[in-house]
């Protein structure tokens, strides 16, 4: 050791440094007023009285004592517990005829099963009051039970959330290790218990996983309770109730930080989970091969077309009923129910409206989500901003989009907030949408990036070429694809998302999925039925051109060819 | 490669690199002069592309300094500084085709298109690709896409190239063809090279001075002869080569007792009689034809293995009496047909004094 030392050197920050940095806090900034202050409005507003005075637990204590808001409290977490509890095994086997067996038509099947993505979760509760319903074809099916309440609640939840379940398993089950059932099989170990030594196991963590999910998804779901809830009060409806009906805001707020709470605490479940998960697949593991056996095939078979059908025949519901004249006495086919002038001032406005909003979302969301998602991953030093923005583009995973949309009504509505004029206008809705679903695209967009060589900034910069050259000639191109998955994300969910934007839209901006919910209101379930159908088709319709435009990515760009 | 006298073209004093409480580089000082090919050498983990990526401005030291040409390039951006850069995996932009890929320094310098081309045409010639201009990455081999790497970082005509494990990627046969080539081609443009590896044979081929890098500090730096004839240390000289480690101690002036025989040695570092030495020899360095019994260091030891080794062979020996020292000689193919060696057969051998390093018992 040499007894005085060498000069400190601070690194200088190059023009592309600088740039970054700057872009970086800009994006904090960015996600600080669409996240960050408005959950802050709500937290505020939930200890604040009428006049905006700090009444510290008073209105959380009201809460507790008011038995028809606290039952709800219950009410909510009976549902998601029954509903948790049947889609997981279900979407299990399901997942597992998909990725652990020789079943014939596994696209299909996991077509068939992915549909409800593509509508608003409203679609399978109008279905079921087409159905059950006071005027229902199968009334007799329930003994002369209404199917409103829990009933219809967690049936209809069930269609909701089964393909959100399915995506996670079928990802945990896709991963498994054939050395590890060869080794079983050495072993003589039986079909059963290499089940559940092997298989089980290797799913643990997405079968926690999903259970997270689907019970944060079923408690904060708004539109399927509100339609066939009746009197059976949850959260999401509560909400809604105190602050659309009765305008009390601060009982709103306190009911969302209540609603946060399950939801905050699957997202670090879900965090931890993950963080578990990574090891688990070594390098050097071989891909799961599955090997023919008759019995189980034909079984998993039966099993899947039953549940396929049971979605496929649910959504056929909707879309029939849309085109009936008077259900269920006039079956004949008519248009009549899609001239939405009929149900709604807007009419086909409130579809163009939903147009509009969900391609300035899918453009707009895409283009926030890249760059912040190139620079959290792609600048050089400053930890501590990249962190700050990677933790705060997390958070909207963990925010219902109830809350969200309420703490927008807090937080655009203060006084003094020089973005107040937003209030009402197509593009609160618009930046509502893309912070409500802000995480899963940035995720996707940075899992993209991190498959780029790590040196393509440092080659750049050793040729002297500025990074954002780099960024438009090399990284958008590449990364196109990840790109074009992240708009269509962003339209989909835009165009069929009830929850946040139905405390933001006002008469002119008003969307399609919430003309469902009036319609559905006012008694015209009929409209209703024909909305859903209609943003179903454009979703689809949306999807299918996303297959076709990555086909033609993969057949026209030569350097995509292996 | 005369250096005495020039000033270094890249001058690294007192460099040091912490991540967190980790240090990965230990006040290393290092010059390279101009024109020269310099490669680092070491195990993995040792720093050697910690060091590189501190001249490439790429991750910067903790302290310490750097001078390139005559300037304080210590704390500038990559950008800033004059380099080209190969790495390991290339990272060649795979959307571009390979015209695109070499030319991608030249656009953003606002030369015109017509020089562009020629540049790139003449790159391409050089690296021995001209007619894959407009392929894609994808559809070369590997030692293609190494090339259209080294030639992106010569369009520049950067005063300093710094390669980071270029042949790595490639199999053996690839490897050596490619390892002439860029020979070559140093020494035709006379640029300034830094090249990384872990493999002694490319150092040795390659480099005009090896530096020899342990545990994030400078072990031996000297020409490829020197490392490998006179290596600074043990771990020097295991890492360089095949040698043959003795257990030894100091018995006089010049003479170390090993297993109770005593050897003449030319040079014992200063190492005072009585002090435990480990002394080093190597297997082609043992003196198999020829020796007289009973001359200087000679030792009669029988055969006990004999391994094939194409245009040689290696074998252990162990003194006939029994003890120590066992060694690891060579022994061409030649004497081995001449002396009939097989196992058991008992000849005398000796271990030449200048031949023999002895360095302090670690
Ligand atoms: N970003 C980093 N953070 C923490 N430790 C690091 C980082 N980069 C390198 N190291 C550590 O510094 C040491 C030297 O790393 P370096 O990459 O220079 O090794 P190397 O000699 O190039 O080895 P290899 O032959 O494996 O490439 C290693 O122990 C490595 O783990
Ligand atoms: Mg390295």
């Amino acid at each position: 050791m040499t007894a005085a030392s060498a000069p400190l050197i601070r690194a200088r920050a190059s023009r592309d440094d600088l740039i970054m940095r700057a872009g970086l806090a800009l994006f904090a900034l960015f996600l600080l007023v669409v996240v960050a202050l408005p959950l802050w409005a709500l937290l505020s507003k939930s200890f604040q009285d009428h006049n905006g005075n700090f009444v510290g637990l008073a209105n959380y204590l009201r809460y507790v004592e008011t038995p028809a808001l606290f039952q709800s409290f219950w009410n909510s977490l009976f549902v998601a517990i029954v509903v948790t509890a049947i889609v997981v095994p279900l979407a299990f086997i399901y997942a597992y005829a998909l990725t652990r067996s020789c079943m014939r038509f596994k696209a299909v099947f996991q077509g068939l099963a992915l549909i409800p993505i593509l509508a608003p979760s409203l679609l399978p509760a109008i279905s079921l009051i087409y159905l059950f319903g006071n005027q229902g074809l199968l009334k007799g099916w329930l003994f002369g039970q209404p199917v409103y309440g829990a009933t219809g609640i967690i049936t209809a939840q069930v269609f909701y959330c089964f393909p959100h379940a399915l995506m996670i398993l079928v990802t945990a089950l896709s991963m498994a290790d054939q050395r590890l059932y060869e080794s079983a099989d050495a072993l003589g170990a039986s079909r059963l218990r290499k089940f559940l030594t092997v298989t089980l196991p290797g799913a643990k963590y997405g079968l926690i996983s999903t259970s997270f999910v689907i019970f944060t998804l079923v408690i904060t779901d708004f539109g399927i309770a509100k339609v066939v809830g009746g009197r059976f009060n949850v959260l999401a409806t509560d909400i809604y109730k105190q602050v659309i009906g009765q305008q009390n805001f601060e009982m709103g707020a306190v009911v969302g930080v209540v609603l946060l709470v399950p939801a905050l605490l699957s997202f670090a479940v879900d965090r931890i989970v993950a963080r578990r998960q990574v090891a688990q697949l070594s390098a050097r593991a071989v891909p799961f091969e599955p090997k023919p056996r008759q019995s189980r095939d034909l079984a998993l078979t039966l099993f899947c077309a039953a549940i396929g059908l049971a979605i496929l025949g649910v959504f056929a519901v909707s879309v029939w009923a849309s085109f009936i004249t008077f259900w269920p006495y006039n079956l004949t086919l008519t248009l009549k129910n899609y001239a939405f002038g009929n149900f709604d001032p807007l009419g086909w406005g409130v579809y163009w409206n939903s147009l509009k909003m969900a391609a300035a979302s899918a453009i707009l969301g895409t283009i926030a989500v890249f760059l912040g998602a190139y620079l959290v991953e792609k600048s050089k030093g400053f930890h501590v901003g990249r962190n700050f923005v990677h933790l705060l583009a997390m958070i909207p995973l963990a925010v219902p989009g109830l809350v969200l949309g309420l703490s927008y009504i807090f937080f655009f509505n203060m006084k003094g907030n020089p973005l107040g004029f937003l209030y009402g206008t197509m593009a609160i809705l618009v930046v509502n949408t893309v912070a409500h679903f802000y995480t899963v695209s940035h995720l996707t967009a940075v899992t993209a990036l991190k498959q780029l060589d790590a040196e393509f900034e440092a080659v750049s910069a050793s040729l002297k070429v500025p990074v954002w050259r780099t960024f438009f000639r090399v990284t958008v191109p590449i990364c196109l694809p990840a790109i074009l998955d992240v708009a269509i994300y962003f339209f989909v969910n835009a165009m069929t998302t009830v929850s946040a934007v139905i405390f933001l839209y006002s008469s002119e901006t008003k969307l399609a999925s919430l003309a469902i919910v009036n319609m559905d209101e006012s008694g015209f379930t009929a409209g209703a039925a024909g909305m859903a159908t209609v943003i179903v088709v454009t979703s689809a319709a949306v999807k299918l051109a996303q297959l076709g435009l990555s086909r033609l990515l993969s057949r026209t760009q030569a350097w995509r060819k292996r | 490669m005369d250096v005495t006298g020039a000033s270094p073209y890249l001058s690294i004093r007192r460099l040091t690199k912490r991540f967190g409480s980790f240090t990965a580089l230990d006040d290393v000082s290092l010059d390279v002069f101009a024109r020269e090919f310099v490669v680092f050498l070491g195990p993995s983990g040792c720093g050697k592309t910690t060091l590189l990526r501190a001249i490439a401005g790429l991750d910067i030291q903790t302290s310490g300094t750097i001078h390139q040409g005559g300037r304080d390039v210590s704390a500038l951006p990559p950008a800033e500084r004059d380099f080209g850069i190969v790495f390991q995996s290339y990272a060649l932009f795979p959307n571009l085709t390979v015209f695109d890929n070499v030319g991608y320094g030249l656009v953003s310098r606002g030369q015109p298109r017509s020089q562009i081309q020629a540049r790139v045409a003449e790159l391409l010639a050089l690296v021995g690709l001209p007619d894959s201009g407009a392929k894609y990455p994808s559809q070369l081999s590997g030692g293609q896409q190494q090339r259209v790497a080294l030639a992106r970082a010569l369009a520049i005509s950067p005063g300093l190239l710094l390669l980071d494990e270029p042949l790595s990627a490639l199999d053996a046969r690839v490897r050596t063809h490619l390892r002439q080539e860029l020979k070559e081609l140093q020494r035709k443009l006379g640029i300034t090279t830094i090249m990384v590896t872990h493999d002694q044979e490319e150092a040795l081929t390659l480099a005009d001075r090896i530096v020899v890098m342990n545990h994030g500090v400078i072990d031996q730096v000297g020409t490829p002869t020197e490392v490998y004839r006179q290596p600074a240390s043990p771990f020097v000289a295991d890492f360089v080569g095949t040698m043959n480690f003795l257990q030894a101690s100091v018995a006089e002036h010049g003479v170390v007792a090993i297993g109770g025989r005593q050897f003449w040695v030319e040079s014992l570092n200063g190492m005072k009689p009585g002090t435990a030495a480990t002394v080093c020899i190597r297997p082609e360095d043992v003196k198999t034809r020829n020796v007289e019994p009973g001359s200087e260091n000679a030792l009669e030891v029988e055969v006990k293995a004999l391994e094939f080794l194409g245009s040689f062979a290696r074998a252990r020996l162990a003194p006939a009496d029994g003890g120590d020292p066992e060694i690891v000689a060579d022994f061409s193919i030649n004497l081995l047909r001449d002396l009939k060696v097989e196992p058991g057969l008992k000849l005398p051998v000796a271990l030449p004094p200048d031949r023999l390093r002895a360095f302090p018992k670690a």
